[in-house]
């Protein structure tokens, strides 16, 4: 029987190596303001998400610049549009949902990039296809496939906009406990299946209360 | 065998089985699924190898400014970027499954598992070098124009890798039919002489006119049907001929025979097929240099980079070939049906190779698309 405990240790060592999920390759920090109308309907999110410097010097081949080492709003507005437009295939990463349901993001709005330091900073409005009202409402903002990594700035990472009775925190993706690791452990046998909420656990979650 | 050694094989089988569908179905979920990068830090050796790696890609950028005025920093920067392509390759791409299941399907030794290994590793830092020599430094291309040039490269690649596996497959199937048809032999040797016939020539006609293989074929089923062993049929196929490969002509159950000399050419097509696809992460480690103008260094990175990716890649190709061999000790030691399940496992792993191809191509699979952003 030895040969075949080998076997088996083997084809696993082997097998884990495409079972792993993907590198990232990109490292995105980011603000989030969740928009909020006068009658206290949520209208939308408005994002500012700074690239690594690696990724930004990528995402500058080519871009003519008339200054060495500086790249204007105008210089830059046919990358933020390419950005978008790319984002879309996407999702642009967030996902909103209130009272289990599902909302639906329209084309974004006001997008243009910013260059400092060395590092991209794409800003853009992601307005809701329709208003939506809710005592709690939930925003994801990850890439499933996590070639990109996002990650909540250090400070102030997320605020509210135009809703003083509410209130906004966040959760940062947490080491899985106990319980969450063993479920983990038991994907193979038990596959996750799409009412699961277990992925809500490892997303980078901003949650907003109203009264 | 015994029967607990049967029962365990039927056992490997569907492992390897479960792996391959657990691979899809991780890769093909939906949104709903965890984070991956925190469900992966979770996990062990596997979540530390993924911080790792991380940590040293993030590093690669200050070492790359620093290597302009510093040469210290360069020998560092080259040392990073060693140990990070270590670590990189044992996670997805890479052609480690394909390249694996290529060695399991063909029975290949361990030397040239790792040499093929080394190549695909070699050819896939040469494609980054040259697309972005090419696209970025002589023709000042955007991001976008780079982006779609991997693609290309990349889709190129997925067709040559569902075309190698589809090859392999029609061959390992027919090999998978001999195999069977011996058995029928041993059994009944008018069908299998009619069978046979219907591929060849009859066999009777073959054992004193048709060249060497069939003849090969013939004294198999003859020596088995007089002491039924696979052993003797090595023996007996000393001169069997050895050039005949999974290119060529469907072959007699004899892995020792395919794994010996004959053309590096079908090695060759499938690690180039493999190897085509450039990693993003030296695209972008690339560009990145150039735009610290220093596309030398990072010309020099990316090669230290590849290194570090055979070497992992060897090794996870070694175990393949590892595995492959404790199998078909296993089966060896069995008569008739353990070389039919030698066989079945040649099949399924060609058909993982067709498959993961078809995956890859179809998008499921694509887990670094650099045009994510700049597409």
């Amino acid at each position: 029987m030895k040969p075949t405990y080998y076997l088996c240790a083997a084809l696993s060592l082997w097998l884990f190596g495409s079972r792993a999920e993907a590198h990232p390759h990109v490292w995105v920090t980011f603000h989030s303001e969740v928009l909020y109308a006068a009658d206290g309907a949520m209208t939308g999110v408005r994002h500012a998400w700074t690239f690594d410097d690696m990724f930004s010097a990528y995402a500058l081949q080519g871009i003519s610049h008339s200054k060495k080492g500086q790249y204007t709003r105008e210089e830059l507005a046919s990358l933020a549009q390419t950005n978008v437009d790319s984002l879309k295939e996407y999702a642009y990463f967030t996902y909103a949902r209130t009272e289990g349901k599902k909302l639906k993001f329209a084309d974004p709005v006001d997008y243009w990039l910013e260059y400092k330091n060395g590092a991209l900073t794409l800003h853009f409005t992601l307005p809701l296809k329709g208003a939506a009202s809710a005592k709690a409402m939930q925003i994801e903002i990850y890439d499933p496939t996590i070639f990109v990594d996002f990650e909540f700035a250090k400070d102030k990472p997320v605020s509210l906009s135009g809703a003083p009775q509410c209130a906004v925190t966040y959760d940062l993706p947490h080491q899985p406990t106990a319980a969450e690791q063993a479920r983990l452990s038991q994907f193979d046998i038990v596959p996750l299946d799409s009412s699961s909420t277990y992925g809500e656990t490892f997303a980078n979650k901003i949650l907003v209360k109203c009264p | 065998m015994t029967r607990s050694r049967k029962i365990s094989l039927v056992a490997l089988t569907a492992f390897l089985m479960l792996c391959a569908t657990g691979t899809v179905s991780a890769r093909a979920a939906p949104f709903g699924a965890p984070h991956p990068a925190t469900a992966m830090s979770s996990s062990g050796l596997m979540g530390w190898i993924f911080a790792e790696q991380a940590a040293f890609y993030r590093s690669l950028s200050g070492f790359i400014r620093a290597s302009k005025e510093d040469k210290v920093a360069m020998w560092a920067l080259f040392g990073i970027s060693f140990v990070y392509g270590i670590f990189h390759a044992i996670g997805p791409g890479h052609g480690k499954a394909v390249i694996s299941s290529y060695l399991v399907a063909n029975d290949e030794t361990w030397r040239r598992g790792v040499a093929l290994s080394f190549v695909s590793a070699g050819i896939q830092s040469i494609v980054a070098i040259i697309v972005v020599a090419i696209a970025a430094v002589l023709l000042g291309a955007t991001a976008k124009a780079i982006g779609l040039a991997v693609r290309l490269v990349e889709v190129i690649s997925y067709i040559l890798v569902i075309m190698i596996g589809l090859r392999l497959l029609y061959v390992k199937s027919r090999g998978f039919l001999i195999a069977c048809r011996e058995l029928t032999w041993r059994r009944a040797p008018d069908l299998a002489l009619a069978s046979v016939s219907a591929g060849h020539a009859s066999s009777t006609m073959a054992f004193q006119s048709i060249g060497q293989r069939p003849r090969a074929m013939a004294m198999r089923g003859g020596q088995c049907q007089v002491d039924g062993c696979i052993a003797h049929g090595f023996q007996c196929d000393g001169d069997h001929d050895h050039h005949a490969s999974a290119w060529g002509h469907a072959h007699g159950p004899e892995p020792t025979d395919l794994a010996g000399d004959g053309g590096w050419q079908r090695g060759l097509a499938a690690v180039v097929a493999v190897g085509l696809r450039p990693c993003s992460g030296a695209i972008i480690v690339l560009i990145f240099a150039l735009a610290q103008d220093l596309f030398w260094t990072g010309v020099g990175a990316t090669l230290v980079m590849g290194l570090g990716t055979a070497i992992s890649v060897a090794g996870i190709a070694t175990f393949a070939v590892g595995a492959r061999r404790a199998a078909s000790r296993i089966a060896e030691s069995r008569a008739g049906t353990g070389m039919l399940i030698v066989r079945a496992i040649e099949i399924g792993a060609s058909t993982f190779i067709v498959a993961f191809g078809g995956l890859l191509l179809a998008g499921y699979l694509a887990s670094e698309q650099l045009w994510m952003f700049t597409g």
